[in-house]
C-alpha cells in the first residue's frame, strides 16, 4: 500500500475540514493542523468508518509535515474560454491554468498550459508532489511543479472533464469525459471505460466517497450515479432530476451528498441517496458549481443566472448572497479553507470575482473575459 | 476588381501552353506588366466597351477563351494554381510551398514560414499539419534556424487536437509525420509529453480507427464543401511522406474514396446534395466553396479559376490546393470521368453518420439517409432530415448549372438550442448558443441560411422533393425561410399554387402548403411562411425531359398536391409529372407507389458509379466497363486507375 496522499481533486471539492488562522505562520498552521486532524478524529472514532477516517487524518498529519505550509499555496483557475479571443485552435495565451499567490492580485500563465482547461487536480503521495489538467487535450500530469507535462490519455477518452485520484493506490486514477468514466490502475498508462450499469455516457464530474475508497459518485447526464467496487459496477441513485452537472460530498457529513443540475437546481440527500429532495429557495435552473466550507456550515452554489446562493443547513434551504447583472453564469465556486469568508467565484466570461467578507460585498479579482471552469488552492 | 494573379512573363507562358489562338487579341488591351487581368476570369459580369460589332467579336472571344479553359490539362492547371498561390502576400503554409516549388519569391516564403515557426500565438490542429507538411516538403532549402525553430515548435506549442473529425485528421496526420521525423526522443522533446514512439503509435491508431469507421459506417462531416479540404489536404500529405507504405497505401485509398465520394455529387464544379456542414456563404452560392478549388483541379470544372473572383470572392481564401499541386497523387481517370459525365441522370444514396453524441441520443453515431438526383442541368439532393450536425448543416437544395451566381435553391428552419449543441459538445448547455456565436457569428440569427432542425424531415424520389416540418410552438425562430436567387431568369407566383422558377436549361416548380410573405434581400428573394405545421413539395425540370418552360409549367399545372387536414395528419401526397405517387406523413411512412421506402436498406453507396455495403469496408467504382476497387480490408487497390 502507497503512503496516504494529500489530494485536491474535484471542481466543486471540500476542503476536507481542515482549518488554518488567517495569516498564520507555517508554524502556527501545521499546529492548527494537528490540533483539527486530532479533533475530527476523535470525534468520528465511535461511527463504524472511523477507523478508516482517522488511520488517513492522522497519516496525513504526521507524514505531510509540509502539508500545512503547502494549503497556504497559490489559487489557481482553470479557463475553458476568453471572450477577448476567438481563437479555436487552443493556441491562446488568454486560455488554460492561471495562478496567483494569496493576497496577490495578478494572474500568472501556469507554465505550457494554454490550453481548454475543465478542471484541475493535485495529489501528493509521500514527497512526490503531481498537478494534474483535465483539458481538451486529454489529462495532463506534472511532476515536477508545473514546469514539464505529460498527457496520459489518448484518443479514446477526447476531452477530460474532471479527474479523481484513489487515496491509496497513488496509480489508480479515473476521469470524466463525454465518453463515459475511465480507469487507469497504472498511473495513466491505460485507460479502461467503466460504465457498466450506466444509461448514459456523458459525465461530467466522478469523485471518490470520504470514507470508502472504493465508493464512487458520478455526475452522469441521466442520473447521479453510486459505484461500490471502484467503477465497476454503477447503480442509478435517482436523484429525482436528469442533467447532473456536478456532486459534491460533505466532508464533515459523509451522509450529505448535493448535486447540482441542469433544470431542477439543486437536489440533496441525508441518507446517501436512498431519498432526495429539492434544496428550497434556490431557483430550478441550471447549478454547476457547489461548495461547502471547510467547516461544513456554510455551502455555496452557483449557476446560470443564479448570483451566489448559500446553505447553512445543510443544503436544505437557500438565500441568495449576491448577484450582479453582468453576470450571465458562474461555473466555479471557492471557500478558502483557511478563512471562510474568503470566497471566491468563477464566472463564464466576466473572470473571477472575490468577496473577503462571506459574500457581503464582492470585486473583480483579475482574469477579466474568462470562463473559469475551477478555482482550487494547491501548493 | 479582378485579382492581378500573373505577371506579363507568367501570362505569356501561359498562353503559350493553351490552344486557343484568339488569346493575344483580347490580351491585348488589358495585359500590361502592371495590370494583367484574364478576361475569363471576369466573365461574365465584365463587359467590354466599344461598339457593338466589337462588343460581338470580344464576347466571341470569350465563349471559346471559357470553353478552352476545360480543356487545360491536370499539369497546366496545377502550374497556375502554383503560380497564383505564388504571388499570396498572406502567410499561409501551402502558399509558402508554392512560392518554394516554383520557385517565385523565394526570401518572402522563408521569412512567412520563419514568421510561423516563431509566432506563438498561433497553434492547434491546422497548425501542426501545415507546419510539419510544408517542412517536409521544403526541408533542404531551408537555413538551418528554420529547422531550430520547426522543430521547436513541436515541443513548446501546444497543439490543440480539437473536437471535430477535420480536427483530427489534422492533428493526428501532423503528429504522425513529426513523430516519424523526429525518431526515439524522449516526452521532454514533445509538446504533450509523450516520446516520438507513444506519438507515432496514438497518431496511427487514430488514423487506422478513422479509416475504418469512415469505410465502414461513412463519414461524420460528410461531403461538406469547405470542410473537404480538411480531410483531403493531410491525406496527401500523408500520402507524399509517410515512410510506412502501408499508410501511404492507405491515404492513397482515402483520397480515392473522398474524391469519389465527392464525384458523384460533382456537377461543373458544384457540390451538390445534402451537406452535414458548411458556411452561408457557400451555401447561397456554391462555386465559391472551398471545393471548387479541389474541382477545377482534378475534375477540370468549372471552367473559370476558383480564385478569379468570377462568381464573387471566395469566402475561405486558403491555397490548400496547391498540396494537390505538388502532390506525386494522381486521380484516378475513372473518378474524374464520374465527376465529369452527365451524359444521363442518375440516382445516388448514401448511409452517413452523425457527429458524435455526447448526449441526448441513445447511439454515439446514428446513420445519416442521404439522397441524389443529379441531371446535366441540376442535381436535386437532400438528407433524410432531423438534426445531423450542428451549427452548419444543409439539409437539401437544388443546384443549377448556370453562369450566374446564387445558383441554387432550398428551405431550411433556423433552429438553435443549446441542447442541440450539448448534444455534441461538453460546455455548458444553457450558454452554448452565445459560445458558438463567438465563432460562427450567425448561429442565433433568425435569417441564416444554414441549420439543422428536430422539426424537419425529407422525402424524395428522383426529381421530386417533400420537405415536412412540424415546429414545435417554443422553437427559436418559428419560421421557414427558402432562398430564392434574384439570378433566376424567372420566379412567378402561378394561380395553381405553384411558385415556378426558370434558371437556364433548369425548371423549378416550388408549391408551399402554408401562405408565405416575400423579403426582398441583396442578392436573393426570402420565401418565409410562419405556420408551424408546414411543408414544400418541389419538382424540377429541364429542357431535355420536359421541354418548354410553358410546358413543364403546364404539365405541373395539371398534378395535384393532396394535402387536406394537414394540421392534423401532417400528411401530404403528390403524383408526380411522371405519373409516380409519393405519399409522406411527418414522423411517418415514406410510400412511393404505394410501397414504404426503407431507409435502413441504403448501402453505404449505392449508384450507377458507387457501391459499397456498410460495414464492409470495400468501395466499388465503376464506370462504363471499368472498376476500381478499394478494399480497407486488405488495403489493396484492384482495377482501372
Amino acid at each position: 500500500m502507497n503512503s496516504r496522499p494529500f489530494i485536491i481533486n474535484h471542481r466543486s471539492c471540500h476542503s476536507g475540514g481542515i482549518l488554518f488562522k488567517p495569516n498564520a505562520s507555517a508554524r502556527e498552521q501545521k499546529d492548527s493542523f494537528r490540533m483539527t486532524v486530532l479533533f475530527i478524529s476523535a470525534k468520528l472514532h465511535k461511527t463504524t468508518r472511523s477507523f478508516f477516517l482517522t488511520y488517513w487524518l492522522f497519516h496525513l498529519a504526521f507524514t505531510n509535515t509540509c502539508l500545512a505550509q503547502n494549503m497556504a499555496g497559490r489559487i489557481y483557475a482553470a479557463v475553458l474560454f476568453n471572450n477577448s479571443k476567438s481563437n479555436v485552435t487552443g493556441a491562446d495565451r488568454y486560455i488554460g491554468v492561471f495562478a496567483r499567490a494569496k493576497g496577490d492580485t495578478a494572474w500568472k500563465n501556469f507554465p505550457n498550459t494554454n490550453l481548454f482547461a475543465f478542471g484541475l487536480g493535485f495529489a501528493q503521495h509521500g514527497a512526490t508532489q503531481r498537478y494534474y489538467i483535465a483539458g481538451g487535450n486529454g489529462l495532463h500530469r506534472s511532476a515536477d511543479g508545473g514546469k514539464t507535462w505529460k498527457i496520459l490519455t489518448g484518443w479514446e477518452t477526447m476531452e477530460v472533464l474532471s479527474v479523481a485520484f484513489d487515496p491509496v493506490e497513488a496509480k489508480i486514477i479515473y476521469i470524466a469525459t463525454p465518453y463515459g468514466i475511465f480507469k487507469s490502475i497504472d498511473d495513466g498508462k491505460n485507460w479502461a471505460e467503466k460504465m457498466r450499469g450506466c444509461k448514459s455516457w456523458y459525465t461530467d464530474e466522478v469523485i471518490i466517497d470520504a470514507l470508502d475508497r472504493h465508493t464512487l459518485y458520478a455526475a452522469v447526464d441521466d442520473d447521479l450515479y453510486r459505484s461500490r467496487d471502484g467503477g465497476e459496477n454503477w447503480v442509478a441513485l435517482q436523484a429525482g432530476a436528469p442533467g447532473i452537472r456536478t456532486v459534491v460530498q460533505l466532508a464533515t457529513h459523509s451522509n450529505v451528498i448535493l448535486v447540482g443540475t441542469e433544470d431542477y437546481g439543486v437536489r440533496v440527500t441525508f441518507d446517501e441517496g436512498k431519498n432526495w429532495s429539492g434544496g428550497k429557495g434556490i431557483p430550478a435552473t441550471a447549478i454547476y458549481a457547489i461548495h461547502a466550507s471547510s467547516n461544513g456550515k456554510a455551502i455555496y452554489a452557483g449557476g446560470y443566472k443564479t448570483g451566489v446562493w448559500r446553505s447553512n443547513d445543510l443544503g436544505q434551504s437557500w438565500l441568495q448572497i449576491w448577484t450582479a447583472p453582468e453576470i450571465e453564469a458562474i461555473y466555479s465556486l471557492f471557500v478558502d479553507p483557511a478563512n471562510a469568508d474568503h470566497l471566491l467565484v468563477g464566472t463564464n466570461g466576466k473572470g473571477i470575482y472575490e468577496s473577503t467578507d462571506g459574500g457581503m460585498t464582492w470585486k473583480q479579482a483579475g482574469l477579466e473575459g474568462a470562463h473559469v471552469k475551477q478555482i482550487s488552492i494547491l501548493p | 476588381m479582378p485579382a492581378k494573379f500573373f505577371n506579363h512573363k507568367e501570362h505569356k507562358a501561359h498562353k503559350e501552353k493553351t490552344l486557343c489562338s484568339l488569346w493575344p487579341l483580347w490580351c491585348s488591351f488589358d495585359c500590361s506588366p502592371s495590370r494583367v487581368t484574364h478576361y475569363w476570369e471576369t466573365y461574365p459580369r465584365k463587359k467590354p466597351a466599344g461598339n457593338p460589332a466589337f462588343q460581338f467579336t470580344v464576347l466571341a472571344i470569350l465563349l471559346v477563351a471559357g470553353a478552352s479553359q476545360s480543356q487545360f490539362s491536370f499539369d497546366a492547371r496545377k502550374d497556375r494554381l502554383l503560380n497564383a498561390a505564388g504571388q499570396e502576400v498572406r502567410k499561409d503554409f501551402f502558399a509558402i510551398i508554392a512560392k518554394l516549388q516554383t520557385q517565385t519569391n523565394v526570401p518572402q516564403a522563408l521569412a512567412m514560414l520563419d514568421s510561423l515557426a516563431r509566432d506563438e500565438g498561433i497553434g492547434g490542429m491546422f497548425y501542426a499539419y501545415g507546419l510539419i507538411g510544408t517542412y517536409l516538403r521544403a526541408r533542404s532549402l531551408l537555413p538551418d534556424s528554420l529547422h531550430v525553430k520547426i522543430r521547436r515548435a513541436f515541443r513548446t506549442r501546444v497543439m490543440y487536437r480539437g473536437d471535430t473529425e477535420n480536427h483530427w485528421v489534422m492533428y493526428y496526420t501532423g503528429l504522425y509525420l513529426a513523430a516519424q521525423t523526429w525518431p526515439n526522443e524522449d516526452g521532454a522533446q514533445w509538446f504533450n509529453g509523450k516520446s516520438s514512439q507513444e506519438n507515432f503509435a496514438e497518431a496511427k491508431s487514430w488514423l487506422d480507427h478513422w479509416i475504418k469507421l469512415t469505410t465502414t459506417k461513412g463519414q461524420g462531416e460528410f461531403d461538406s464543401p469547405t470542410y473537404f479540404i480538411t480531410f483531403v489536404t493531410p491525406m496527401l500529405t500523408l500520402y507524399e511522406f509517410a515512410r510506412d507504405p502501408v499508410m501511404r497505401k492507405e491515404a492513397e485509398m482515402m483520397l480515392d474514396y473522398l474524391f469519389a465520394d465527392f464525384a458523384v455529387e460533382h456537377l461543373r464544379g458544384n457540390y451538390g446534395g445534402g451537406h452535414s456542414r458548411d458556411y452561408p456563404q457557400d451555401i447561397i452560392n456554391p462555386l465559391v466553396a472551398a471545393s471548387t478549388m479541389w474541382a477545377w483541379l482534378y475534375f477540370g470544372e468549372p471552367e473559370f479559376e476558383p480564385w478569379s473572383g468570377a462568381r464573387g470572392p471566395m469566402r475561405h481564401r486558403g491555397w490548400e490546393a496547391v498540396n494537390g499541386a505538388v502532390s506525386s497523387y494522381r486521380l484516378p481517370e475513372i473518378i474524374r470521368q464520374i465527376a465529369t459525365d452527365r451524359s444521363a441522370p442518375y440516382v445516388h444514396t448514401e448511409t452517413k453518420r452523425v457527429r458524435n453524441v455526447i448526449r441526448f441520443g441513445e447511439q454515439k453515431n446514428p446513420p445519416v439517409y442521404k439522397y441524389t438526383y443529379m441531371t446535366n442541368d441540376y442535381v436535386l439532393g437532400s438528407l433524410h432530415g432531423g438534426v445531423l450536425q450542428p451549427i452548419q448543416q444543409h439539409t437539401w437544395d437544388v443546384t443549377f448549372v448556370s453562369d450566374q451566381p446564387n445558383n441554387t435553391l432550398f428551405t431550411l428552419h433556423p433552429y438553435y438550442s443549446g441542447k442541440e449543441l450539448a448534444m455534441f459538445f461538453p460546455e455548458e448547455q444553457k450558454v452554448l448558443s452565445d459560445e458558438v456565436n463567438r465563432f460562427h457569428l450567425v448561429y442565433t440569427n433568425p435569417d441564416k441560411w444554414n441549420a439543422s432542425s428536430p422539426y424537419e424531415q425529407t422525402f424524395q424520389h428522383k426529381n421530386v422533393l417533400m420537405v415536412l416540418y412540424n415546429i414545435n410552438e417554443n422553437a427559436q425562430h418559428a419560421h421557414l425561410d427558402g432562398f430564392f436567387p434574384k439570378s433566376l431568369d424567372e420566379r412567378f407566383e402561378d394561380a395553381s399554387k405553384w411558385i415556378f422558377c426558370k434558371a437556364g436549361k433548369t425548371y423549378i416548380a416550388f408549391y408551399p402548403l402554408q401562405p408565405y410573405e416575400w423579403i426582398e434581400e441583396e442578392v436573393n428573394w426570402r420565401w418565409r411562411s410562419r405556420d408551424l405545421k408546414n411543408g414544400v413539395v418541389v419538382e424540377i425540370g429541364a429542357e431535355t425531359t420536359h421541354g418548354s418552360f410553358a410546358e413543364f409549367k403546364n404539365r405541373l399545372r395539371q398534378t395535384k398536391v393532396a394535402h387536406d387536414n394537414f394540421d392534423e395528419t401532417l400528411t401530404v401526397q403528390y403524383t408526380t409529372s411522371a405519373g409516380e405517387l409519393m405519399q409522406f406523413t411527418y414522423d411517418g411512412q415514406r410510400l412511393l407507389n404505394g410501397k414504404p421506402v426503407d431507409f435502413k436498406s441504403y448501402k453505404l453507396f449505392n449508384g450507377p458509379f458507387l457501391q459499397s455495403e456498410v460495414g464492409s469496408g470495400v468501395l466499388k467504382i465503376i464506370y462504363k466497363n471499368q472498376t476500381r476497387i478499394l478494399d480497407f480490408n486488405k488495403i489493396s487497390i484492384k482495377g482501372e486507375k
